[in-house]
């Protein structure tokens, strides 16, 4: 049976997702995309240049076969602005898919929980598949569930910080509560803690900082691919339960053997 | 803000007696503060250069990536009612003086977007009748109907200015308080309206109540005790952050540069200090974006770009206007060192394994009325 999961109308197979800042060129940027594997690929608008070819990274993405764009709206410090950036987005690529991303702090870029959610009503009736970068508040997601988005992006920790999960005990319930998809985004260092997103039961990661900020950043966005799988794949195997101590060789309840049936 | 908000006696004496330990510890802090950044300022620090260098480039990397955004600056008049003992433009200089016209405006703009730039520096000299605010509004909507990022660099404005510029489509302004000891600043400012220490201190604050997503910070290095100086400007940054939690702050490191008055810094700063000042703000405020402008070597300025540093201007001119040939001529404010262009620049920052980001901003985060206006200027 294919695993995949399901995004608005399309299936996607690859569990990750990429994310294309911070690259020390485009080059480099296309071969972490190549290497990962990715299907679903987000590409902020604000680094769209129709005007220099080489400070531009949406054309070349456009240009690589089997790859699905995703614009985001990375800079947009309210609804007003991501739902401007969404439309434009949506123009310039036709993908139906957005990433809603509002941090009005430019500092430590935390997600605005309320301009998100506004414009993520707003960007569902326009009939995107929206998918929003939030925090790791299981209200919040599930808020955003029911005004429609396709999936919720909730971060492990602040973006670039390479903090990895330490949202995860809000992440458990928000995997185990959602009925959209659940994407970690935002703070992942290591493969290993993709693989624990995907063993808890995440249905994707998205990566970008860990890979690109990497010394070899084709070869980790292919460890981060092996490590997606690995962890998809413990998943479905079924995990043995966790055991906080020995089992004992004497049973305690062994006296209630006594008693006939 | 006051005084005493800026009072940093205490960590003048810190830095100055730190050991070589106590460095070592503040460069490895996950959580720094300012007293990790007065230890990281201390002279014994200046033996750990390399230590912190490895650590500034860490951190720059994990917040900026790989790259180096770009942006110019272009001057729209260098006629000034100032007399700032160290300025090129000031009052006293005979020098060749211009405004820019519409036109000529139009034409540079033309220059620098053949040049591939998309963020803008806009600068004037000190309010004047003449080049006050509504010249520069309007320098600032003209720029915006053409470039997708616009910055302003001048005199210090009332909030409801500030909002007109934002309106007009300005990102940003820079406003560096040059030094933050008032004495000093008295002495090198004689007369005229920058004469004013407060409302120039001030000014950051009133353009983040104006509504401009950011301010630039800096001190002029050489004009006062940079110790002194650099912890003041840290903790002028670190209110404004808390004062304004949706506005963004960045910092500049200018020095000193040969000018026409031959003015010489009584507090001369060599380059190893300059990197460590560098260095020093990028460990204690990783997430903030740093400055280095060409005043600054090809030598220095390649070594340091995504070494703490994570913004640089490119191919400038002081003169005003200068990157169309049609402009009338004019004297500059100082002399570049970098005289390099643009795509010499950047083929010296992809072989540092470095991306020049010349958009990193769309206009489509200006809010539409202010397009609609910029676009009929």
């Amino acid at each position: 049976m294919e695993d995949g999961f399901r995004l608005g109308d399309r299936v996607f197979r690859s569990r990750l997702l990429l994310g294309t800042g911070k690259f020390s060129s485009v080059e480099t940027m296309l071969a972490a995309v190549r290497a990962s594997g990715a299907e679903l690929v987000t590409v902020a608008l604000r680094r769209f240049n129709r005007e220099r070819a080489d400070d531009d990274i949406y054309g070349p993405l456009a240009a690589m076969p089997g790859i699905t764009l995703m614009p985001n709206t990375s800079g947009a410090m309210n609804a007003r602005e991501a739902v401007r950036a969404a439309l434009l987005g949506r123009e310039i690529t036709g993908s139906p898919f957005v990433k809603l991303e509002i941090h009005p702090n430019p500092h430590h870029l935390m997600p605005d929980p309320i301009e998100t959610y506004e414009a993520a009503v707003s960007l569902v009736k326009e009939g995107f598949f929206v998918l929003p970068y939030i925090s790791a508040d299981p209200v919040l997601a599930r808020r955003l569930e029911d005004a429609g988005c396709a999936a919720v992006m909730p971060l492990g920790s602040a973006i670039g910080s390479g903090q990895g999960l330490a949202t995860l005990s809000m992440l458990q319930v928000i995997i185990r509560d959602a009925g959209v998809p659940a994407i970690v985004d935002a703070g992942l260092r290591s493969p290993s803690e993709a693989a624990a997103v995907m063993e808890m039961g995440g249905d994707a990661v998205l990566v970008n900082s860990a890979i690109a900020a990497a010394e070899d950043p084709e070869l980790m966005a292919e460890a981060f691919a092996t490590a997606v799988k690995a962890g998809r794949q413990a998943r479905r195997a079924g995990l043995m339960p966790r055991s906080e101590t020995a089992i004992a060789t004497s049973p305690l309840t062994a006296f209630l053997a006594g008693e006939g049936s | 803000m006051t005084e005493l908000e800026l009072d940093v006696g205490r960590w003048v004496s810190r830095a100055r007696g730190a050991s070589r330990d106590l460095v070592r510890q503040a460069i490895a802090v996950t959580d720094p503060g300012l007293r990790e950044f007065a230890i990281l300022l201390s002279p014994a620090a200046g033996l750990e250069l390399e230590a912190m260098a490895a650590r500034a480039q860490a951190l720059t990397r994990r917040h900026f990536g790989r790259t180096i955004s770009l942006y110019a600056p272009l001057y729209l008049s260098n006629y000034c009612p100032t007399k700032c003992t160290y300025c090129g433009f000031a009052s006293d200089r005979r020098i060749q003086r211009h405004k820019l016209t519409p036109a000529e405006m139009d034409s540079e703009s033309g220059a620098l977007k053949r040049l591939g730039i998309e963020e803008v520096l806009l600068l004037t000299g000190d309010r004047l009748r003449t080049a006050g605010y509504e010249f520069v509004r309007d320098g600032v909507a003209r720029a915006a109907s053409r470039f997708h990022t616009v910055s302003a660099e001048v005199f210090a404005m009332t909030a409801s200015e500030y909002a007109g510029l934002a309106a007009a489509g300005c990102t940003a302004v820079t406003l560096y308080q040059e030094t933050y000891d008032p004495v000093r600043y008295a002495r090198l400012h004689e007369s005229g309206p920058k004469a004013d220490y407060a409302w120039r201190l001030d000014a950051p604050a009133r353009a983040l109540e104006g509504g401009l997503r950011s301010v630039g910070l800096g001190v002029l290095l050489g004009l006062s005790d940079p110790l002194e100086d650099v912890l003041r400007l840290f903790r002028h940054a670190v209110w404004l952050r808390r004062r304004f939690w949706g506005g963004g702050v960045s910092i500049s490191f200018p020095r000193v540069r040969p000018q026409s008055g031959d003015y010489a810094a009584d507090f001369p700063v060599g380059e190893r200090l300059l990197a460590q000042i560098v260095f020093a703000f990028r460990i204690a405020m990783p997430d903030v974006t740093l400055v280095l402008s060409t005043r600054e070597s090809p030598r220095f300025r390649d070594g340091i770009a995504g070494v703490g540093i994570s913004k640089m201007s490119v191919a400038s001119r002081t003169t005003v206007g200068g990157y169309a040939e049609t402009t009338a001529p004019s004297s500059p404010q100082f002399e570049i060192d970098d005289e390099r262009g643009v795509e010499e620049f950047c083929a010296m920052l992809r072989a540092s394994g470095l991306q020049p980001v010349f958009k990193n901003w769309d206009a489509v985060y200006r809010e539409p009325e202010c397009l609609t206006s910029s676009a009929s200027t």
